[in-house]
C-alpha cells in the first residue's frame, strides 16, 4: 500500500515536472499566438498584457493580403521538400556505408561532417553567392536547394550515422545469405527497418531548410524569395508591425506542426531507436 | 557597299536591342520600394528601361549589399541605403558629383547634401528624408480649461512647445493621475532610452558643431553642448517625473504606442507617423504637429535620410544614374505611397496646404534649420553608438551618475574604437 502511494507520488511529481517543461517550451509560442490575435493598438500595450483584451483576426487578414507572401510560402515549401529529399538521398547511403563498413577514412568522413557544422553560415554566404552566380543559379529554387542541401547533408549524415550505429550487422548478412545483393539488402531490408530514423532526419532537415534566413536573403531576390524574408520585412526602419509579423509566424509554423503530428509515431520510434536493443 | 550596309543594319539592330534590353535592378527596404514604385513605372514608360525592385528587410539591405560587394559582382544597379551606412559603403560606390549641379543641389536641405558627401565626393542622392518633429494632442492643447489652468500655473499661454523650457513645463503640467487611484497614469511625454538619436538632436539644439565627432573626426562628446543636452534629456525622467518610468525599455515603437494609446500628451517622433495614426487609436483625429523644439542654437533635428547609390560593380551605371536623376525630378510621386515621404523641398512644398499633409511644413522647417545636421559620417558610427553613446545615455538615465563623468567615459571608449 505504502509502495503504491510512493509510486503515485512519484508519478505526480514526474507529471508536474513534464507539464512545467512543456509550458517552458509552449509559453513563447502561446504568446506569439496571443499577440497575433490582438488589435493593432494593443500589441505594444504598456504595461504589456499576455492575453488579448479583444480577439481580432485583422492581423491574419493583413498577412493574407500581403501580395508577396503566397509565392514566398510556396517557395519555402518547395525548397524545404527538395532539400529534404536530396539530403536523404545523399546522406542515408553515405551514413550506412560509413558506419557498417568502418575504415579509418570513414571515421574521418564523419568527423569532417561534424566540422562543417562548426563553420558559421555567414562565412559561406559570399562564396556561395559567387558560385551560384557563376552557374546562373542565383534567385532560383534550385540554387537555394543546393545551398540548403550543403548544410543539411552533414546534419542528416550525423543523425543517420547515429541511427545506423544501433543496427545489427547480422541483418544485412542474413539478407545476403537469402540471395540479396548489397544494394537489394540495403533497399529491401535496411531502409524499412530504419523508417523511424529516416523520418526524424527528414523532419530535422525540413525544419532547418524551412526556417533558414541568411542564405535565402543573400542568394535570392524576388523570384526565389522565401517566407522568412517576407515575414522579416514587417520590421522596417519606420516601425515594427508586430501584429502582422506574429500572425505570419503563426501561419508559417503550421506546416511544421502538422508534419510533426503526422510523423509523431515514427519520430518517437526514431528517437528511442536502439534504446531497447538486445 | 551592300556588305557595309548589311553590317551597319545588323549593328543598328544589335545596339537597339541592347538599349531595349537594358533594365535596372534596385535593392531597397520594404516600404522604400513603395516610395519609388510610381516614379519607376513612369521612368520605364518614358525610357523603355525596366526597373526591378528587390525588397528585403531593413538589415537585409546592409547584409545583401555587403555580400555582393565582397563577391565583387553585384546584381544591383541602384541600392537605396540608410544614411548611417553611407560611410561604410562609400569606397565601393560610384561618385555622383556630376549630378549635383547648383540647380539640383538647391532643392535639398543643406543637411541632406552634407550627408550625401563622403571624403569630399557625393556618393548618394537623397531619395526620401525624415526628421523628428513634435506631435501633440489637439484636444488637450485646445481645451479652454486646460489652457486657463496652464496659464495660471506657468504664466504663459499653452501652445505647442517651441523650446526646452516649454517642453518641460507642458510635460509636467499634463502628467497626472486620471482615475484617482493615487498613481500617475497619464504622462506629459516619454523619454526614449533604447536609442540615442533623440538626444543627439538636442545636442545640436544646444549649439554643438556636430554630434559625437566634429568635422575632423575629433571626439567632442564631452563638450558643453553635449552635457547641456544630456541634462535636459534626462530631466523629465530624473527630476520632473513627467514620463513613464521604464525609460530604457522605451524605443520608437513603444513611444509611438504610448501616444496612440492616449497615455502621453505629446511626443517627439519621425514626421511620417502623422498619416499613420491607427483608426482605432484613442487619439485618431486629435493629433497636431509642430517643428522640433529649439535650444540656444534654434531648432535642430537629426535627418533620417535614405540615399540612392550606385555600387561600383553595377552593370548599368548610366541607366542607374539616369533613374536617380529622374527620381529626384519626380520626387513628389512618392508622397502618395503609404509612408508618404520625399526628399526635395519642391516635392514637400507641392503638398503644403493640402489637408492631411500638415506635417510637411514642420518637417521642412526642421530639416532646413541651420543647426540641423547629420550623424557623424564615419564607418565606425554604429559601433560608436552601440558601445559608447547609447550606454552613456542609458547610464545618465539611471539618474545616479554625473553627466560630465558619463560623457568622459564615453569619450574614452570612442577614442579606443577610433584608434
Amino acid at each position: 500500500m505504502i509502495e503504491r502511494k510512493k509510486r503515485d507520488l512519484g508519478g505526480t511529481v514526474i507529471n508536474i515536472f513534464a507539464l512545467l517543461l512543456v509550458l517552458s517550451y509552449a509559453v513563447p509560442y502561446v504568446y506569439l499566438l496571443m499577440t497575433a490575435l490582438k488589435p493593432a493598438a494593443d500589441v505594444q500595450q504598456i504595461p504589456p498584457s499576455f492575453f488579448p483584451n479583444r480577439i481580432t483576426l485583422e492581423n491574419f487578414r493583413t498577412v493574407l493580403a500581403t501580395p508577396s507572401l503566397p509565392a514566398a510560402f510556396a517557395n519555402s515549401l518547395l525548397v524545404a521538400v527538395l532539400t529534404t529529399v536530396l539530403s536523404l538521398v545523399l546522406a542515408v547511403p553515405a551514413a550506412y556505408v560509413a558506419t557498417q563498413y568502418r575504415r579509418s577514412f570513414t571515421t574521418f568522413f564523419l568527423l569532417f561532417a561534424l566540422v562543417t557544422r562548426m563553420v558559421p553560415a555567414v562565412s559561406l554566404g559570399v562564396p556561395l553567392f559567387t558560385l551560384l552566380k557563376s552557374i546562373g543559379l542565383l534567385d532560383t529554387t534550385l540554387g537555394l536547394v543546393l545551398a540548403h542541401t550543403s548544410t543539411a547533408v552533414p546534419l542528416a549524415l550525423l543523425l543517420m550515422a547515429a541511427f545506423f550505429e544501433g543496427l545489427p550487422k547480422e541483418l544485412e548478412e542474413a539478407a545476403r545469405m537469402d540471395g540479396c545483393t548489397r544494394f537489394q539488402a540495403f533497399v529491401k531490408i535496411i531502409l524499412p527497418v530504419m523508417r523511424s530514423g529516416i523520418a526524424v532526419t527528414a523532419l530535422f532537415s525540413f525544419i532547418a531548410s524551412w526556417n533558414e534566413f541568411l542564405y535565402a536573403l543573400l542568394l535570392t531576390s524576388e523570384k526565389g524569395k522565401t517566407a522568412p524574408i517576407v515575414i522579416a520585412e514587417y520590421n522596417s526602419v519606420y516601425g515594427l508591425a508586430w501584429g502582422p509579423m506574429t500572425a505570419a509566424a503563426v501561419l508559417y509554423s503550421l506546416p511544421v506542426i502538422l508534419i510533426t503530428l503526422l510523423l509523431q509515431k515514427q519520430i518517437i520510434g526514431g528517437l528511442t531507436f536502439g534504446a531497447v536493443k538486445g | 557597299m551592300k556588305r557595309l550596309l548589311a553590317t551597319s543594319a545588323i549593328t543598328l539592330v544589335i545596339s537597339a536591342a541592347a538599349a531595349h534590353a537594358e533594365s535596372l535592378n534596385i535593392l531597397v527596404e520594404g516600404g522604400g520600394e513603395m516610395l519609388q514604385k510610381a516614379v519607376a513605372a513612369q521612368f520605364t514608360k518614358e525610357t523603355g528601361i525596366d526597373v526591378n525592385f528587390t525588397v528585403v528587410p531593413y538589415q537585409g539591405v546592409y547584409d545583401k549589399l555587403s555580400a555582393e560587394i565582397a563577391s565583387g559582382q553585384s546584381n544591383f544597379d541602384v541600392a537605396s541605403i540608410d544614411v548611417v551606412w553611407n560611410a561604410k559603403f562609400a569606397a565601393h560606390l560610384e561618385r555622383l558629383d556630376d549630378l549635383f549641379t547648383p540647380e539640383f543641389s538647391a532643392d535639398f536641405s543643406p543637411a541632406l547634401l552634407s550627408d550625401a558627401k563622403v571624403g569630399g565626393h557625393y556618393i548618394g542622392v537623397p531619395a526620401w528624408a525624415n526628421a523628428e518633429v513634435v506631435f501633440y494632442r489637439t484636444d488637450l492643447f485646445e481645451n479652454a480649461d486646460e489652457k486657463a489652468a496652464f496659464k495660471t500655473k506657468y504664466g504663459y499661454e499653452l501652445a505647442p512647445p517651441a523650446n526646452w523650457q516649454q517642453w518641460r513645463d507642458i510635460a509636467k503640467f499634463f502628467t497626472r493621475d486620471t482615475d484617482g487611484d493615487g498613481k500617475t497614469d497619464f504622462w506629459g511625454t516619454d523619454t526614449i532610452g533604447a536609442y540615442s538619436e533623440e538626444w543627439m538632436a538636442h545636442v545640436l539644439q544646444a549649439g554643438s558643431p556636430g554630434v559625437v565627432l566634429d568635422a575632423e573626426n575629433n571626439v567632442i562628446i564631452d563638450n558643453a553642448a553635449h552635457k547641456e543636452a544630456l541634462e535636459f534629456y534626462i530631466a523629465p525622467h530624473c527630476q520632473d517625473k513627467s514620463v513613464p518610468e521604464n525609460v530604457t525599455e522605451i524605443g520608437w515603437g513603444e513611444a509611438q504606442n504610448l501616444f496612440y494609446q492616449g497615455k502621453t500628451a505629446m511626443m517627439k517622433f519621425w514626421a511620417h507617423a502623422y498619416r499613420m495614426t491607427p483608426a482605432d487609436s484613442k487619439v485618431n483625429g486629435k493629433v497636431g504637429v509642430a517643428p522640433m523644439i529649439a535650444g540656444k542654437a534654434g531648432i535642430a533635428g537629426i535627418p533620417g535620410t535614405w540615399y540612392n547609390v550606385i555600387p561600383s560593380t553595377a552593370a548599368n551605371k548610366d541607366a542607374a544614374k539616369k533613374f536617380i536623376a529622374y527620381a529626384v525630378k519626380h520626387n513628389a510621386m512618392g508622397i502618395e505611397a503609404p509612408l508618404g515621404l520625399a526628399a526635395t523641398n519642391s516635392a514637400y512644398e507641392s503638398y503644403a496646404g493640402k489637408p492631411g499633409y500638415e506635417h510637411f511644413e514642420p518637417l521642412l522647417k526642421t530639416l532646413a534649420a541651420p543647426a540641423t545636421r547629420g550623424r557623424p559620417m564615419h564607418e565606425h558610427y554604429q559601433e560608436i553608438v552601440d558601445e559608447a553613446v547609447l550606454p552613456a545615455v542609458q547610464k545618465a538615465l539611471s539618474c545616479e551618475d554625473d553627466a560630465d563623468e558619463v560623457l568622459s567615459e564615453a569619450k574614452e571608449t570612442i577614442e579606443d574604437i577610433l584608434n
